[in-house]
């Protein structure tokens, strides 16, 4: 069960419940920009500091080097991420 | 050199640049050097929707009782997308096309037009259906000084790119002695005015759009106008996507290994970057102020839609690469986002309007099994 590392004190399991990081996220309260849920707008982006994530749908936003979108992706394994 | 609608020259597309290379022949998808822009194609025309799927009768009514100012900011906030879209269903046809050499950006240029097309023609059917005179409201948006100062800043660097192209292909690079005038034109100072308008363009369809957007949402909130909102968040959709579509056009020319000439404007062009992003934004918070000027409406007013426009401006920004430049870190309106969720736009089944046309979902498979119960 990989986990989430947001910040310095706050981590969360990626236990599956979740169809995305973005649900996962949004379950344990924390806010993240959010329109489309689907890839195509890019307003989730957040920082990938260390660790893998997959992409359920490939997303048509533009993504840096560095970056990702929760909305359509799940954890590969244990991550670090930083939201904006 | 001149525009010519195919090409003769056997070129290879895969290495001709997103613009300025030579004009696009063979309209080819089987190879695509930015193959993005098709997949944007393919997005765009599963989001086709028509404004007469979707019924706005009971928007007449919830709008003969708006009080004054509510019925002023409603129908400014139309007038002022009409304009915008007005002039998003040509330009980008205009201005992009006759120097495009890509066909899958040629192509998704078109159909980000077309869709814009759509969205004019859903401003009349509001707009027929909500007031008795709809000439009058279309006829003032040409009078509305409010809307007329933001077409100047809308429709310049278009207006500045199309001149420069036309004289370029006419004429070619140099100093050309036009009706009496002397005017001068290179391929840099061409390949500038692009990416500057290409600029100003992400800048309209990533903040423009949204002061309204905010408005008609605020209004469904309360179960008003909700016909409208129905339309704008399918525009919103649309506008999503062709924000990325700019984003990546401009992504693609800072990293320069389409065109060194570009990565090489984008960094001269950075403060002139910043400066459109900060006029659009002062613009758009002179605009919630004349949208509110006779009072607020529930959920919304002035100073939030201000902190609004900054928290999208910064957002915007730092998609292609720029720094936040205002200090609103916090979406003020957070409930905004429920309404540009893309599967929400999706209505019931049972509803008439359905908003997402399916691709590529006919199952073509058959074998001999499928049989197995049918005689003759």
């Amino acid at each position: 069960m990989p986990t989430v590392k947001v910040s310095a004190d706050v981590a969360i399991n990626f236990d599956g419940q979740a169809r995305t990081l973005l649900d996962a996220l949004e379950q344990q309260r924390l806010q993240v920009n959010f329109h489309c849920r689907e890839g195509y707008c890019g307003a989730c982006r957040c920082k990938l500091l260390r660790g893998e994530i997959r992409y359920i749908n490939e997303p048509l936003a533009f993504v840096r080097q560095g970056e990702f979108l929760p909305c359509c992706s799940i954890p590969v394994n244990d991550i670090e991420i930083e939201i904006p | 050199m001149a525009y010519t609608t195919f090409n003769r020259i056997m070129n290879d597309q895969m290495k001709e640049p997103m613009f300025f290379g030579n004009p696009v022949n063979v309209s080819r998808y089987d190879q695509q050097k930015y193959g993005i822009f098709e997949k944007l194609i393919e997005k765009q025309l599963s989001f086709f929707w028509r404004p007469e799927e979707v019924d706005v009768s009971k928007d007449r009514i919830d709008y003969q009782n708006l009080p004054d100012h509510e019925k002023h900011i409603f129908i400014s906030n139309l007038k002022y997308q009409t304009l915008l879209d007005s002039v998003q269903g040509r330009s980008p046809n205009v201005a992009f096309l006759p120097i495009v050499s890509l066909p899958e950006l040629e192509t998704w240029i078109e159909t980000w037009a077309f869709s814009e097309t759509i969205h004019s023609r859903s401003y009349t059917h509001i707009v027929r259906n909500i007031s008795a005179e709809p000439h009058k409201v279309f006829d003032d948006i040409m009078l509305n000084e409010k809307i007329l100062q933001r077409a100047e800043d809308v429709t310049r660097y278009y207006d500045h790119l199309i001149d420069g192209i036309n004289l370029y292909q006419r004429c070619g690079e140099g100093t050309h002695t036009i009706n009496g005038n002397s005017e001068t034109i290179s391929l840099y100072e061409l390949k500038r005015r692009l990416y500057l308008c290409v600029m100003s363009v992400n800048v309209l369809e990533a903040i423009r759009f949204y002061v309204s957007f905010a408005c008609s949402f605020a209004f469904a909130e309360r179960e008003l106008m909700e016909g409208n909102a129905k339309i704008i968040r399918l525009i919103a959709r649309d506008e999503a996507l062709h924000l990325t579509g700019t984003q990546h056009m401009l992504n693609i020319m800072a990293a320069g290994d389409d065109d060194p000439d570009m990565a090489i404007i984008a960094k001269e062009c950075e403060e002139e970057a910043y400066a459109i992003f900060r006029k659009a934004a002062e613009q758009e918070k002179d605009w919630a102020e004349f949208l509110f000027k006779d009072g607020s409406m529930i959920g919304l007013n002035k100073d939030i839609l201000c902190q609004y426009v900054e928290y999208i401006s910064n957002s915007r920004m730092q998609a292609i690469g720029l720094k936040a430049i205002f200090s609103t870190t916090q979406n003020p309106i957070p409930w905004i986002n429920t309404w540009l969720v893309s599967d929400n736009v999706q209505v019931a089944p049972q509803e008439a309007e359905i908003s997402s046309y399916l691709v590529g979902q006919i199952d073509n498979e058959v074998d001999g099994g499928d049989f197995g119960d049918f005689d003759l």
